[in-house]
């Protein structure tokens, strides 16, 4: 599958324009924060539905394996600072055809943002209804036929959202950094409060206990429930997306992406038992839409403007998060153009408005027929949700796949992080380090995989439908343009490396990197003769 | 409590990163580290085991290879292979001195005895033969009355070594 086949030119997958690095260290942690972060407004209701008193335990096993795939995000995102992340990543350690599954598998991940979060954003504003008409939105849904529960107020919202969106980043909104910066910083100041506060006056550890022993679920739904909260995590993604605009990337991704890594698995964990702790798992259950403005309005003293507030943050968080995700899949169809894994007419900038106009509208529509069709299923957010962790599940199975291959392959590009519990070995004369923890990610991503094929229904159909649908086009182009399908094209990654590293202004790394090529040389030159 | 301090501690960490190196410092820093192979020769003498000492800090980041050379100066005068068995013994005695410095600080070692007509000549063919990156020597503190600073073996050294050298020497007793 790895082979390499000569074009008739060397592609060097040089972007045309080096992007500015102008993504501080504050910069590169809300730039995952807002993504992942948001998380957390999503998948506590949809969680805790499934997993009822056992929300603790399947969010801190999702949340071992969330570690595992940080860690190894982090690895590859210090040593390789471009803004491919995981499909570059399976590019280089796989071959071009698994670098377009990790793609194509991502891409399901970013347009399911779209609408997940477009849902969840308008999920929140509904919290305010009963206010304005005096029905919550339930009131809205309606049977058709075989079809149940069918919200049209709902779904028309999210559509809306997602339009408004796609016009906003069409005629080319300048993304505030500043407001995702500030944004970021009063979630983690609203939600440490909402901890805080929750934990120290309202927190009853025998309701948590109570619903631990009497409210546990069956495995079916544990197995659910627990692959569900993996959606909890999803967004790591987008520090390593904005590696190539990060200042200094390599000795800045690591302390980001960890500092992420766990300030999310704190949150998630905490908000999960603090809930269990002061709610029934059913008010949760009730309110998948907007569960954290829920548990906000259930805490004395700070409860009503608490709730209020956490409604609006929702709201806002998750839109921006929705934004996150048309900007994502542009940034990752531009990267996969780059290295002729899809066509370049997805490069197209508008003349007048200089945005990538044919990527925005095609993978923003793709969000809208997404959530049109979850809105014909009995639980939008559920099957969004189910999309969600398909796309996030393949996607990291092959990050650790690449990042195990990458170590074999490319032993000598510098790692200025390396996930911890290595084996030393020598593998054709090199010294390599056998990645324990990533073998134990690979098999707990790999777990939740299968969790997610053999219980959600339609995860199971539509996520291998997707990438089915994705081979379709690759094979289409790539025979279209005489390339190979299951070979690879050939790359000078070296030149490419140094290039990266040069520009990153990582200039111990370049030494490194050269030093290592050297002693490899030298070493060859040794054994020819 | 656990919750703020556990959060705080992460955000000072990420917020405070090491300095960045600029590309002249980073340049001068990897010089040192492709440094793999390190020759010092040893005459005994507390000056020449002091470049012992300096090899070895000098390779213990990238844990370099020590070779340890006592070249045996024969006169013209002699047959290159006279026995001289004083001479040996206290070659030996001079390695086994210097390798137990290398050990010390854990780096592999070779150890070699040669006989040259002229040190200078036949250090600059060990390290030619042996692929060595550096040369480190350790020299007397005190200068003789000729004007040459360096002695006969550093000077040749300087003129013919394939690779780097470096000449330690103390301050004299004027100093």
């Amino acid at each position: 599958m790895n082979e390499v086949v000569q074009p008739k030119k060397v592609i060097s997958g040089e972007p045309k324009q080096e992007l500015r690095r102008d993504v501080t260290i504050w910069g590169s942690y809300m730039w995952g924060f807002a993504d992942v972060g948001a998380d957390s407004y999503v998948a506590l209701g949809l969680v805790i539905a499934y997993v009822q008193g056992a929300a603790g335990l399947a969010f801190a096993l999702a949340g071992i394996v969330y570690i595992l795939i940080g860690l190894a995000y982090t690895e590859l995102a210090s040593a390789y600072p471009v803004s491919g992340g995981g499909p570059y990543y399976c590019l280089r350690g796989l071959g071009d055809f698994w670098g377009f599954v990790g793609g194509s598998a991502l891409m399901l991940d970013y347009t399911i943002d779209i609408a997940l979060f477009a849902v969840a954003s308008a999920g929140y504003v509904n919290f305010f209804l009963p206010y304005i008409t005096g029905h919550s939105i339930d009131y809205f849904a309606f049977d058709f036929g075989m079809l149940h529960q069918v919200n049209p107020v709902w779904c028309i919202e999210s559509l809306l959202i997602i339009f408004f969106l796609m016009m906003l980043n069409i005629k080319g909104v300048r993304e505030s950094s500043l407001l995702n910066e500030v944004l970021g910083g009063v979630t983690i100041a609203m939600e440490s409060l909402l901890v805080i506060v929750g934990f120290v006056f309202a927190w009853k550890p025998e309701l948590l206990v109570d619903q631990w022993v009497h409210q546990f679920p069956s495995f079916h739904n544990f197995m659910y429930g627990s692959s569900l909260a993996i959606i909890s995590f999803v967004g790591l993604e987008s520090i390593s997306q904005a590696a190539q605009e990060t200042r200094r990337p390599a000795t800045i991704i690591p302390r980001t992406s960890i500092t992420l890594v766990f300030s999310v698995f704190i949150f998630a964990l905490s908000l999960s038992i603090l809930g269990l702790g002061v709610l029934p798992w059913q008010e949760f259950a009730k309110h998948v839409d907007n569960p954290v403005a829920v548990l906000a309005g259930a805490l004395p003293m700070i409860g009503p403007v608490a709730g209020i507030l956490a409604a609006m943050l929702g709201a806002i968080i998750l839109f921006i998060s929705s934004n996150a995700g048309i900007m994502g899949a542009s940034r990752l169809a531009y990267s996969m153009s780059q290295f002729k894994l899809i066509s370049s007419w997805f490069d197209v900038v508008h003349p007048k408005y200089h945005t990538p106009v044919r990527t925005i509208m095609v993978f923003s529509l793709v969000g809208v027929v997404q959530t049109f069709l979850s809105f014909l299923s009995p639980s939008a957010m559920d099957t969004l949700g189910n999309m969600y962790a398909f796309g996030a599940s393949l996607g990291y199975t092959m990050v650790f796949i690449a990042l195990i291959k990458l170590r074999f392959s490319d032993p000598y590009s510098p790692r200025p992080y390396r996930m911890p519990w290595n084996i030393k070995l020598k593998y054709k004369g090199e010294v390599v380090y056998l990645p324990i923890l990533a073998f134990i990610g690979m098999l707990g991503i790999s777990l939740i995989l299968f969790e997610v094929i053999l219980t959600h229904a339609i995860g199971r159909i539509a996520g291998p439908a997707w990438i089915l649908l994705c081979f379709g086009y690759y094979a289409w182009y790539r025979k279209k343009m005489g390339y190979p399908i299951f070979k690879s094209l050939e790359r000078d990654w070296e030149k490419e490396q140094l290039m990266v590293l040069t520009a990153a202004e990582e200039f111990e790394l370049v030494e490194e990197y050269k030093s290592a090529l050297a002693e490899r040389d030298k070493l060859a030159g040794a054994r020819s003769k | 409590m656990i919750f703020s301090s556990t959060m705080g501690a992460f955000l000072w960490w990420m917020l405070h990163p090491p300095r960045q190196v600029g590309e002249a410092a980073a340049k001068a820093r990897h010089s040192l580290f492709a440094v793999k192979k390190i020759l010092v020769p040893t005459s005994g003498f507390p000056y020449s085991e002091r470049g012992v000492e300096l090899a070895c800090r000098l390779g213990q980041e990238q844990k370099a290879e020590i070779f340890l050379a006592y070249i045996m100066e024969i006169p013209r005068t002699m047959p290159l292979g006279i026995p001289l068995p004083d001479l040996e013994l206290k070659a030996k005695e001079a390695l086994e001195r210097a390798d137990s410095i290398v050990v010390l600080h854990g780096l592999k070692t070779d150890k070699m005895i040669h006989r040259a007509r002229i040190a200078g000549e036949e250090i600059s063919r060990i390290a030619r033969e042996n692929d060595v990156d550096m040369i480190v020597l350790g020299i007397r503190s005190h200068i003789g009355l000729t004007e040459n600073i360096l002695g006969r073996t550093s000077d040749v050294l300087l003129r013919h070594a394939p690779c780097e050298v470096i000449i330690d020497k103390l301050p004299g007793e004027n100093y």
